[in-house]
């Protein structure tokens, strides 16, 4: 029967419906797993046994599937009385697989700081919550924002396995298409281009406002 | 069921999700190493092309394009197995992160190493073999090793092509015994189990060859 453009052309709009819910869900996420890799970090920084377990933890999230995750959250937390919608659960698992990696992220961010930035402001008399907020938080987003732009896009790429839950993304709406008329290939396949469009428009975003913000950085 | 049942049930999938990493290395080393040395040595329209399809591989979400290649290849007529498919999708997707880092190492080499087999009167490719490729893989293997979890983890997907994987496997159990906690866990540690000795090895070749810098993430 051959791959029908005109067919593929009619399920864009349907696909393109659930895009809203895929930036969602890849945002939420975003700053769910930026919460929980910076407090990761903080705790790996101030050591202690909390600081091992912490270490532990995030080595054990890196060698293991998000997909695996997603299903022990949904299929768990049941199990313990804990009723989640599948998007909650979507989101909680994507938050938690992705906080390894950004809190990695954050080290990388506030290592790269010269150490003379807060012996400078200790020097000018400024308290310790000053400088936090005026010197070392600065530079730190700075450092960070280009590194934390490739994750987010890392996480969009991620969030069509909410599909696997049944979640109305558009995969999940790709899907809806092809079970409904039986032609799996064209649904996919215009939500895979969306997906490559999103992504390669990101990442070119991002290029750009990293190339603006390491420029009063160099000299 | 016993803990010892759920952990048989589970290796019996293993000698798939082993498979699918070998087939996909034999498609992900070929692709990094061949697109990788093209986007180093090509310019104008040349780069472009090649480029693009990196970024073609690279770019897209992973589960999409294994559902759209499963899919979409019968209907054009081309018949594979849903293991050629899967090693192929898996394969060229860490194919094209490992470009990356091959074009960077080759990138990050100082210019004098390939002035200096001029000066010796080598050929353009005897240079590339001989002098720039074997201190660019030595220089970018922790990433390559990274990339071999990514790929190992990404294995998971392919339960859900018919693969009898250990998550295929895992996900049968659950059905017949209800009881998804302990499968699931034992799903994740099983993941673990393959995929840290890997990251132990490659934070030892890290402390050898001194840290690479990190470009692809993700999953």
């Amino acid at each position: 029967m051959g791959f029908d453009i005109d067919f593929a052309l009619s399920t864009l709009p349907t696909i393109l419906s659930a895009i809203g819910m895929t930036l969602l869900v890849a945002a939420v996420s975003c700053v769910g797993a930026a919460a929980i890799g910076f407090g990761f970090e903080i705790t790996r920084r101030s050591g202690g046994v909390m600081g091992y377990a912490v270490r532990f933890l995030i080595d054990f999230i890196r060698a293991t599937p998000v997909l695996v995750w997603l299903y022990c959250l949904y299929f768990i937390l049941p199990f313990y009385g804990i009723r989640l919608s599948a998007l909650a659960v979507g989101i909680i698992g994507l938050s938690l697989y992705f906080s390894g990696y950004l809190s990695e992220v954050f080290k990388a961010g506030i290592d790269a700081i010269p150490r003379g930035q807060a012996e400078a402001a200790r020097a000018l008399g400024l308290g310790r919550l000053d400088m936090t907020v005026f010197v070392i938080a600065p530079q730190m987003l700075r450092n960070i924002a280009a590194p934390m732009g490739n994750y987010f896009v890392s996480i969009l790429k991620a969030t069509p396995y909410l599909a696997v839950l049944a979640v109305p993304e558009m995969l999940g709406r790709a899907f809806d298409i092809a079970s409904e008329t039986y032609r799996y290939a064209e649904p996919l396949t215009v939500a895979g281009l969306i997906f490559l469009g999103l992504a390669l428009i990101i990442s070119q975003a991002i290029k750009r406002l990293e190339g603006r913000l390491l420029r009063p950085m160099r000299r | 069921m016993s803990m010892l049942d759920i952990w048989l049930g589970i290796l019996q999938g293993f000698r798939v999700t082993a498979l699918v990493t070998l087939y996909g290395l034999i498609f992900a080393i070929p692709f990094g190493l061949v697109f990788g040395v093209a986007q180093y040595l090509t310019t104008g329209p040349a780069r472009l092309v090649v480029t693009a399809i990196i970024e073609f591989w690279r770019s897209s979400a992973v589960i999409i394009l294994l559902f759209v290649f499963y899919y979409a290849l019968p209907v054009v007529g081309l018949m594979f197995s849903a293991m050629t498919v899967s090693a192929m999708v898996l394969g060229l997707n860490i194919g094209g992160y490992a470009s990356q880092a091959v074009r960077a190492g080759l990138q990050s080499l100082d210019r004098g190493q390939k002035e200096a087999g001029q000066a010796l009167g080598l050929s353009r490719p005897t240079i590339l073999l001989l002098i720039e490729l074997p201190q660019a893989l030595v220089t970018m293997s922790p990433t390559f090793i990274n990339q071999i979890i990514q790929l190992v983890k990404a294995t998971s997907l392919v339960s859900l092509v018919t693969l009898t994987d250990m998550t295929f496997r895992a996900k049968e159990i659950s059905q017949i015994e209800y009881d998804p906690v302990p499968i699931y866990l034992s799903l994740l540690l099983a993941y673990f189990v393959v995929c840290y000795p890997i990251a132990l090895l490659g934070r030892l070749v890290e402390s050898r060859v001194g840290p690479a810098r990190e470009i692809s993430g993700g999953l």
